[in-house]
């Protein structure tokens, strides 16, 4: 059976332009999530890209495979959506590089004639990535020390009260602290720049 | 924080980030596009490209090697402060 492709004055649209001119969606809304899919395509595999993340979430609530629940946001549950990709993608990531490593102690058993014990650690490779990611982003507010707090706390999975607390934030240095935030990572997240 | 549980740290922390973006207001949104030289009402804005159109591709994404990885993009060049001063010459 042929792919349907949605069309729109004789054009094939992106499925984020279908929702756009469907209006699910606004066209603040689609920078908003522009910079989300940024977020969320962080130490993805390199053959899947934000707008892949953004695209794949926008074509899942169009076809109908994602509904959206009466009283959520559209925003909120397209970022769920890319959320739960972001899950996927890396679980395709830990399979793929599982395999690989099964297929290597495979080749070195048949060798050596001879079974070892299976490593029980988990992927050192998305480890690495994770980390060298944080770092990243710890970059992103390095002259903002009340950021970088507060970035330290949410990585723990600390509770807004509990990183006031443990950094001896007030309410309102937290506050603003997470407005520079927000505005560094719209900066960061709007830019044309592929990475 | 150790290097195993980095995966699970990177996965709370995009989460935590993902509200704050999730909160931003139009003006924030607006306001960080015109920092970066953007606007979004003009047609065919740079701020929706991967969104409304596709990225435009580049040799980074056909070649393994970092070969003209580096190489501006069209809108720095345009964005280049001494860009007028030398057409102008």
């Amino acid at each position: 059976m042929p792919e349907l492709k949605p069309f729109y004055g004789g054009l094939v649209l992106l499925p984020a332009e279908t929702a756009l001119a469907l209006k699910l969606v606004t066209e603040t809304d689609l920078l908003r999530l522009k910079a989300i899919a940024r977020l969320h395509a962080r130490g993805l595999p390199a053959d899947v890209s934000w707008d892949d993340l953004l695209q794949e979430a926008f074509a899942r609530v169009i076809s109908g495979s994602r509904r959206k629940p009466e009283g959520v946001a559209m925003v909120v549950f397209l970022s769920g959506v890319m959320r739960s990709l972001r899950s996927e993608h890396w679980r395709r990531a830990q399979l793929e590089s599982r395999d690989s490593h099964a297929l290597r102690r495979l080749r070195d058993v048949q060798d050596s004639q001879e079974l070892e014990p299976t490593d029980p650690t988990p992927d050192p490779e998305r480890s690495m990535i994770a980390w060298q990611e944080m770092a990243r982003i710890n970059r992103l507010f390095a002259d903002d020390p009340v950021a970088l707090q507060i970035v330290l706390g949410l990585a723990e999975g600390l509770s807004p009260d509990e990183i006031r607390k443990m950094s001896g934030i007030c309410k309102t240095d937290y506050d603003s602290a997470r407005r520079r935030m927000r505005r560094a990572l719209l900066r960061e997240g709007l830019t044309c720049e592929k990475k | 924080m150790t290097l195993t549980d980095s995966a699970a740290a990177l996965t709370r922390l995009l989460d935590a980030l993902e509200m704050i973006l999730i909160e931003s207001t139009e003006e924030e949104i607006m306001q960080a596009a015109t920092d970066l030289g953007m606007n979004p009402q003009m047609k065919g804005s740079a701020a929706f490209a991967g969104i409304k159109y596709r990225t435009p591709p580049r040799l980074s994404d056909f070649y393994d090697v970092e070969f003209g990885a580096n190489w501006p993009t069209s809108l720095q060049i345009l964005q280049r402060p001494n860009l007028k001063d030398s057409d102008e010459k």
